[in-house]
């Protein structure tokens, strides 16, 4: 890519999953995770719970790391939360990445409102890269993967209503 | 955080086992060399130096990422026994880990003379930069970051650092002035890979990879092999260094909690590596203050300034001011730190070569060696956000 492109491909936003990267497998996956892409399946966030605590925990693990019940719930969320902190990939460290041109893109933590510290991987889409900050109010949406229809992705966008 | 697991008087291995020798190979970006080779190659260096044969050694810590494994490198050094083995995880952050439980195997009397090594072409063959695939994730947490592009550790570390310029106002031009001292370290090594000197501009014109790290914040990515001979004191006397006695005084290691996936940490902002130097000042009696020089596990630049507070050099938040223009941390400075050039500017072997600069140091041999003052004793550390570990190492 030319160098003025590049600059200027560098305020693009990120309008959907990333594409030709690894992916779960759905058919493979240890018992205590599949609620969360089931979930996704469903268009909705759903969170791994402790059932006797009821603290949420993320990534997904057998057993309550605070009371260590191996009783666990997966309730809906609101899909609301707020960056805690976020990087810009500019430089791609998987081959599909560089060769389908997805650079940049955003990787953000996001702190979702159900409980303090509860943090999930995610990106933000349809905003400009460099308008991502830390504390920005956003709200989850769904979408499949190209690769695997059956992987469903939440994602994040701007929040409607802050 | 949890309370002191070791009472303040307890420290089993406190000077009691001594470093005698290091080693390592060449370090390039191809080196076309056999990593069986690299560590044989190493180990005979660090074993040269110590002045003892590669069959004295009895005694191996080796990183559980390393492909050497105990008994190919016992059959290629023609040990005679080996009577204490063990592995490492976690590689560079945890790599002075290697150097407190050979510590502690020697002063249990398990072995005589033990090495530590890490060999490995990281640049000619896997890079730990590069995401591998296509695959599928059987589960884990990498299933809950690689989907997102979250797949190189840039990525999970660059997290932290965003964090920490949001809690404490760091900039980019901060983490500039570590890249340019280290980088000036490196000018004055001849074993260093890179070896031109860096401006702060050129920092800052350097291309931004995983914003807000630029390519001037990253480490190199290189193949080469380092080793530490170690053994007591006593036997310490009788060889090639015997007029400088190199002490381990203190180790410890900490993790901090929910670490899997790196990220999923209640606090971007404060290095785990509080835990490990909450343990390592409490067990050694000593502070931040006691310490002549800094050498910390530099995957990324902004790491120096995390690792300074979270091992009190400075109170945190401070690490900013204290790194400005580069003169308290240069060789000559108020704390020299990575007089080597580190994994920035001088080569990439894991977190090994920090403590042999190190021993550098404290012998007087640096190609960095502070000229106003004697070095008695030095922190080896990693403020890494996944299982750290640290060393005292003093003279004798
Ligand atoms: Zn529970």
């Amino acid at each position: 890519m030319a160098r003025k492109q590049q600059e200027e491909a560098e305020f693009e936003a990120m309008t959907r999953p990333l594409e030709g990267i690894p992916l779960p497998d759905l058919e493979n996956l240890p018992d205590y995770e599949r609620g969360f892409w089931e979930g996704t399946r469903s268009h909705e966030l759903r969170i791994q719970r402790c059932s006797d605590c009821k603290k949420y925990r993320h990534p997904p693990s057998p057993m309550c790391p605070h009371c260590h019940s191996m009783n666990y719930e997966w309730p809906g969320t609101n899909g609301q939360g707020q960056v805690y902190s976020l990087v810009v990939v500019h430089h791609p460290v998987h081959r599909a990445i560089g060769e389908k041109e997805q650079v940049p893109y955003n990787i953000c933590l996001i702190e979702l409102e159900e409980q303090e510290g509860l943090r999930i991987i995610s990106n933000v889409l349809d905003v400009p890269q460099d308008e991502i900050s830390i504390g920005m109010p956003v709200e989850v949406t769904f979408m499949p993967t190209v690769d695997d229809p059956n992987v469903v992705l939440p994602m994040f966008v701007r929040a409607r209503s802050d | 955080m949890t309370e002191t697991i070791t009472p303040a008087d307890h420290n089993a291995i406190r000077d009691r086992a001594a470093i005698v020798g290091i080693g390592e190979t060449e370090f390039s970006w191809d080196s076309g060399k056999s990593e069986l080779q690299l560590a044989s190659e190493a180990i005979k260096n660090a074993c040269d130096d110590a002045g003892i044969s590669p069959h004295d050694i009895d005694g191996m810590v080796r990183y559980d990422s390393d492909n050497n494994t105990e008994t190919m490198l016992v059959q290629a050094l023609g040990i005679k026994t080996l009577r204490h083995w063990e592995s490492i995880a976690f590689g560079g952050g945890a790599g002075n880990a290697t150097v407190g439980h050979a510590a502690a195997a020697i002063a249990a009397g398990y072995c005589n003379y033990a090495v530590c090594f890490r060999a490995g072409n990281l640049r000619s063959n896997v890079r730990l930069g590069q995401a591998r695939g296509p695959e599928r994730i059987p589960g884990g947490s990498r299933s809950f970051l690689v989907p997102w592009g979250a797949m190189a550790p840039a990525h999970n570390f660059g997290m932290f650092v965003r964090r920490y310029m949001h809690q404490y106002g760091a900039t980019s031009r901060d983490f500039g002035w570590v890249a340019v001292t280290l980088r000036h370290h490196a000018s004055r090594n001849p074993r260093a890979l890179r070896r031109k000197p860096i401006t702060i501009e050129d920092h800052q014109r350097s291309r931004m990879v995983a914003d807000p790290l630029r390519l001037l914040d990253f480490c190199q990515e290189n193949d080469g092999a380092a080793a530490i001979v170690m053994t007591t004191p006593e036997r310490a006397r009788d060889l090639r260094h015997s007029k400088t006695l190199v002490l381990v005084e203190a180790a410890a290691q900490g993790s901090g909690p929910s670490i899997d996936g790196v990220v999923f940490r209640p606090d971007l902002a404060v290095a785990e590596s509080a835990h490990t130097a909450r343990d390592l000042w409490s067990r050694a009696r000593l502070t931040a203050k006691d310490m002549d020089a800094f050498m910390f596990y530099d995957h990324f630049t902004p790491f120096c300034l995390l690792g300074l507070e979270a091992y009190g050099f400075v109170p945190f938040g401070e690490a900013r001011d204290f790194v400005q223009g580069g003169d308290n941390i240069r060789f000559d400075g108020i704390l020299p730190t990575n007089t080597h050039g580190g994994n920035h500017s001088e080569a990439y072997i894991h977190g090994l070569t920090h403590p042999q600069e190190a021993v550098r140091l404290i012998r007087g041999t640096s190609t960095a060696q502070p000229p106003k003052k004697q070095i008695n004793r030095v922190l080896s550390c990693s403020s890494t956000a996944q299982l750290s570990a640290a060393v005292i190492i003093r003279r004798g």
